[in-house]
């Protein structure tokens, strides 16, 4: 599904990116954990197209596209979701009208008809209703005055009503309690299947509890210095990094 | 005699219509006078020094005094807002049409007519109406509006007077095949405890060239409340002049909306004065302007007794050519303790061929106030337009949707709701069909 090879990204004139390889299949999750400052986000921003990085070298491909070349609404088309660390408020436009234009711009691009509003309502209702969430969430500006828990959840809902065939966690679960950790994590659950994987970018073990990974890649410097299954996660819970770091000074 | 360079304007002197008032003709000579002595308006006097009156003058307008009786009540149906129950008042170039109004029952103490109408079944009614929030030194398309003074809106509400409907004033313009200017003149006085909604809509029927310059009294007694909501649609070609005069009561409140869309240039002066304590003046406005259009604003808010309140917060999305001039004051005299003031102008500038002059100012006389004023021009947060993006909608719709939003905050000001909608749609419109850089 998605494959990165040899990938760098500066930005500025600081390379960020040294080099990350991964090969992601369909229906796998793929923890990536690191340091702060390791080149996660960053990682994350590339594949999802957002603008101030600049990719020296390496190529993308996801359901067999380069994925580089595209502009990142063709990507959301493709299937690819990035949940974002920090997410955006925006003033004035309304959570559910934003909705539904980014639903049917996608079923546009898929050749699929667009949904009306008696539909589009239902489907929301049903998502909500999984995801455990409040209606009210819907009639206000897109994250427009929510706290950080409401915004982590207004993504996941997107992510749920989207759909995507691969979608990015970037840092959902930083500054999150357990119980909208444990939102955060039923949303992803219910989101899997042997057609959708996810990338879940983490600085901390704790998500790995109820959302259990395929994978553990370990990024440090720009470079995945380590993968394994998902005891490789606990195996940094207890050590910390400087662990692996320093075992791959001594190597 | 000089010339002010709209003397065209003037027309022959003489009674309008076939009404004659010695009070009125006295008004009408003194503004004509004023008219010719005070020359062209320069970029040296302050209320000018961001616009110039060469385009206007350039069109050789002269005045709308054929009246427009062909039209049938089947061509402004599109002008309607479905949904929309109010006391309508339809004037065509300035004149008002009883065939196209519809003012519907009146409550008690409510008059609401054209000016000429009320004039003749009672010619004393506007004498002190006429001029009374404008004063007599007035400023050059003020006067312009007084020297032709002809027809236009009158609402009168007596004491504790209620409208539960609002009056909407539909005025249309047609173009003829010489370009005129009409001049209409409105009068709204609310006297105590007295309220109302005031919707005002200026369209056009086609894309002609023409020029509105209307003055709008309006004067609220003690605890009245006017609701006034004005949206300026005009023909891209047209050029629409307006001056609202404001004189606000002990304990009244007006809430303004004002929505400049159309016209090619378009001025309007907005002067509030509060003639008792404790009033409160509230004024949203939205303007738009692209390619060759300028929107050109000058508010004048004058405190000069304590304990009043006033709002005044403007929003622009300014795109290809278009100009915007947003020059604000706020004036506190030295005994107007306990003011509440509070000016905002903000800015979306969507390309670097846009412009926009903001200069808003606070003069501040008194020591116990609460004043503020905020200026912002700015962009499109690169931020938000990534975050739409990544969900699969495109640049030119995410752009188009962050306008919206921008805008939201005064269209929401908007009431009823079937009026918010059809403004909302005329908005959308107008971003959909403009490249929004």
């Amino acid at each position: 599904m998605l494959s990165v090879k040899g990938l760098k990204a500066n930005v500025g004139d600081k390379e960020i990116l040294k080099g990350v390889d991964l090969e992601i299949g369909s229906g796998e999750v793929h923890a990536i954990m690191g340091p702060n400052g390791s080149g996660k986000s960053t990682f994350a921003h590339v594949l999802s197209g957002r603008e101030g990085y600049e990719v020296t070298a390496g190529a993308v491909r996801f359901e067999g596209r380069d994925l580089l070349e595209l502009e990142p609404e063709e990507r959301a088309h493709l299937g690819l979701f990035l949940a974002f660390q920090y997410p955006v408020e925006l003033p004035g436009v309304n959570n559910t009208y934003f909705l539904k234009a980014a639903l049917n711009a996608i079923r546009k691009a898929r050749g699929e008809p667009e949904l009306d509003a008696v539909s589009f309502l239902r489907l929301m209702k049903e998502k909500l209703k999984v995801l455990h969430l409040d209606d009210s969430l819907l009639k206000r500006p897109v994250n427009f005055g929510f706290s950080g828990g409401e915004k982590k959840r207004n993504e996941i809902f997107q992510m749920a009503l989207l759909e995507p065939k691969l979608a990015i966690l970037d840092e959902t679960d930083s500054g999150l309690d357990i119980d909208a950790l444990r939102i955060v994590a039923d949303g992803v659950n219910a989101l899997r299947s042997p057609e959708r994987s996810v990338i879940l970018v983490t600085h901390y073990q704790r998500l790995l509890d109820y959302v259990q990974p395929d994978y553990v890649h370990v990024l440090a410097h720009g470079r995945i210095i380590r993968s394994g299954g998902k005891d490789l996660a606990l195996e940094l819970e207890e050590k910390g990094y400087g662990w692996i770091a320093g075992e791959e000074a001594a190597a | 005699m000089s010339d002010s360079g709209f003397n065209l304007w003037l027309g022959a002197p003489g009674p309008q219509g076939d009404t004659r008032l010695d009070w009125l003709e006295t008004k009408r000579e003194a503004a004509r006078a004023r008219v010719l002595d005070g020359g062209i308006p320069t970029s040296k006097q302050e209320a000018w020094r961001y616009t110039s009156v060469k385009r206007l003058l350039e069109q050789g307008f002269v005045p709308a005094d054929e009246p427009i009786t062909a039209l049938q009540p089947e061509d402004i149906e599109d002008v309607l807002i479905p949904g929309l129950e109010a006391h309508r008042v339809v004037l065509v170039n300035g004149r008002y049409l009883p065939g196209l109004s519809a003012l519907g029952e009146l409550p008690p103490g409510v008059r609401i007519g054209g000016l000429q109408q009320i004039l003749k079944s009672d010619p004393d009614a506007l004498r002190d109406r006429v001029n009374g929030v404008a004063g007599e030194e007035q400023p050059l398309f003020a006067a312009l509006n007084t020297a032709g003074l002809d027809d236009g809106l009158v609402i009168l509400l007596g004491r504790g007077a209620a409208l539960t409907r609002p009056v909407e004033l539909i005025h249309l313009s047609v173009g003829m095949d010489e370009p005129r200017v009409a001049q209409p003149r409105h009068i709204v006085a609310i006297e105590d405890g007295a309220q109302a909604t005031l919707i005002e809509r200026y369209l056009s029927l086609g894309q002609s060239l023409y020029c509105t310059n209307s003055v709008l009294e309006v004067s609220l007694g003690r605890d009245a409340v006017l609701r006034h909501q004005r949206v300026q649609d005009e023909s891209p070609n047209a050029f629409h002049i307006t001056g609202l005069y404001l004189s606000l009561g002990q304990g009244s409140r007006y809430r303004g909306v004002n929505v400049g869309l159309g016209a090619a240039w378009a001025r309007t002066d907005i002067q509030v004065r509060f003639a008792g304590e404790h009033a409160e003046c509230d004024l949203q406005g939205l303007y738009l302007a692209g390619d060759q259009q300028l929107m050109d604003y000058h508010l004048d808010v004058d405190h000069r007794l304590p304990h009043c309140t006033s709002r005044e917060n403007f929003k622009g999305i300014l795109y290809g050519k278009g100009r915007a001039v947003f020059d604000g004051r706020v004036y506190v005299a030295k005994d107007a303790q306990k003011t509440d003031a509070a000016m905002s102008n903000r800015n979306l500038l969507l390309s670097e061929g846009a412009e926009v002059d903001a200069k808003p100012q606070l003069e501040i006389n008194a020591d116990d106030v609460k004043c503020s004023h905020g200026t912002t021009v700015g962009q499109i947060e690169p931020e938000m337009l990534f975050y739409l993006r990544s969900r699969g909608i495109t640049a030119a719709v995410a752009r188009r949707m962050l306008c919206l939003g921008f805008a939201g905050e005064i269209l929401d000001c908007l009431e009823p709701q079937p009026l918010r909608e059809r403004v909302a749609e005329q908005v959308g419109h107008r971003l959909e069909h403009s490249p929004l850089t």
